[in-house]
């Protein structure tokens, strides 16, 4: 495969639940280094988007692609599965609600699926866990429970954990959405951080000052479909359609 | 009762006969608890299946023991079993078999809940990272299961032992048993049973104690 070509993709993804259309062919390629921000309003779709790029959910039709290999489809085969069990640790997800395993400490949440998953030696699965926790800035909370810390730590320790995959992708399922407005920031700063060193990121959020200053490229979407796409400047500024500007205008103050 | 003579020497005259109901109530209930969470575990098994024969098999056998009553299972056990399968059955495993079954319906109801108390989210977070659905279960679900299921499952202990008393009714030599064979040889209820009831008083509320002590610290973490 061409470097050119994206690195993960939903191609013509529908999903429903019952006689609900939640997705309706929506088509997404993330080339590398992309920083994809989707935005819209609540029940449009992008968390069952993104769900769908993570494998967690399974489309009614369409399929998603990583690095032009099907991994997911409404009809899996064998070697769909097979393909999908190889690429899942070369996606990392971070969830709304962050999702650390509480009885573990952090350190044992960065540890175990490297440990398990990539069968990394316990020495060089702790050095790098100890490098990922000084990288988003909690070197000193290594061997704490995650009750003890505070939502904004906690979303810093459940997006290391998910880098101590390597990933190639990394999806963002509203990470700031339930922390409170000040521990918003310590967690923007890292995402920041991972776009500025190149990491290919699609971000679900409601942040729209962050959107506009670090994506790449900006995803509205509205009833289960991608209503419009451009860069973050082009759409916070002129955006084509009615829905986009109505949605816009619910954040102008 | 203003002339009633108390004979409290009536116990320690009789201590090793009742003593030796003790023993049995012992290893009733110990036998018995172990084979009631193997039991629980395989009925939370059959409930919690993708098979809806399987579900459906579970969930009945679960409803019918919890909604009728232990002593009529009891009953059931040793009268009717002997008749339909023509077997002997012993009163001793009469009781194994009919408090096992009894208190798994109700384990397996301790085993569902725990394991439903894991939230969704945290296997979703290992299923992302590339663990096994077993790795999961094994790694991530079971531990924080354990630890909602272990005060519920003590608390089903301290039920089963007051329940091993109905063993009485079919002639096994527990504790109970021994109390009623001594008072109608003593003519002596009042002293032995009061006795008796102590005796249980001081075995379940001890570990009652303790399950509330375990049950605040988990509250705490």
């Amino acid at each position: 495969m061409p470097s050119s070509g994206p690195i993960i993709a939903a191609d013509q993804v529908s999903k429903s639940y019952g006689p609900n259309e939640v997705l309706r062919r929506v088509s997404l390629p993330v080339a590398e280094k992309d920083m994809v921000c989707v935005i819209g309003p609540s029940g449009s779709g992008k968390t069952t988007l993104l769900r769908c790029l993570a494998l967690l959910e399974q489309p009614s039709a369409g399929c998603v692609t990583m690095r032009g290999t099907t991994i997911a489809s409404s009809k899996p085969d064998l070697a769909e599965r097979r393909a999908a069990r190889a690429v899942r640790p070369d996606i990392g997800m971070v969830f709304q609600h962050f999702n650390l395993w509480p009885h573990m400490s952090v350190l044992e949440n960065l540890i175990e699926a490297p440990l398990r998953v990539k069968r990394m030696g316990r020495d060089a699965a702790i050095a790098l866990a100890e490098q990922l926790l000084a990288k988003v800035g909690l070197a000193d909370k290594r061997d704490v429970y995650p009750m003890r810390l505070s939502g904004g730590q906690q979303q810093r320790v459940a997006i290391a954990r998910a880098l101590a995959m390597s990933p190639q992708v990394m999806l963002f399922d509203e990470a700031t959405s339930a922390l409170d407005p000040e521990l918003r920031r310590e967690v923007l700063l890292v995402m920041r951080q991972l776009a500025a060193e190149g990491m290919t990121m699609l971000v679900v959020t409601h942040e729209m000052g962050f959107a506009r200053q670090v994506g790449t490229r900006v995803v509205f979407m509205d009833h289960g479909e991608i209503v419009e796409e451009a860069p973050p400047e082009t759409f916070f500024t002129a955006p084509k359609t009615d829905r986009a500007r109505r949605f816009l205008s619910l954040f102008a103050e | 009762m203003p002339t009633y003579q108390f004979r409290w020497d009536i116990i320690p005259n009789n201590i090793d006969f009742l003593m030796s109901g003790l023993q049995m109530t012992l290893i009733i209930s110990a036998t018995a608890l172990v084979f009631a969470m193997i039991g629980g575990l395989l009925l939370a098994a059959l409930d919690m299946s993708r098979y809806l024969a399987a579900r459906a098999i579970g969930l009945t056998i679960g409803e019918v023991i919890r909604n009728t009553p232990i002593l009529v299972q009891l009953l059931w056990v040793y009268y009717v079993l002997p008749i339909v399968f023509n077997i002997r059955i012993s009163s001793l495993a009469a009781i194994l078999i009919g408090l096992s079954v009894y208190m798994a319906a109700f384990m397996s109801e301790v085993y569902r809940s725990g394991i439903q108390a894991v939230p969704k989210g945290h296997r979703e977070a290992a299923q992302v990272l590339g663990l096994t659905p077993f790795q999961s279960f094994r790694r991530i679900v079971l531990p924080q299961a354990i630890r909602f299921t272990l005060p519920p499952l003590a608390s089903n202990f301290v039920q089963l032992i007051k329940f091993s008393s109905l063993g009485a009714v079919i002639s096994v030599t527990e504790i109970t048993r021994r109390g009623m064979e001594l008072s109608s040889s003593t003519f002596r209820p009042l002293e032995i049973f009061t006795f008796v009831a102590v005796v249980y008083f001081f075995i379940c509320w001890p570990l009652s104690m303790a399950i509330r002590i375990w049950e605040h610290r988990l509250a705490q973490r």
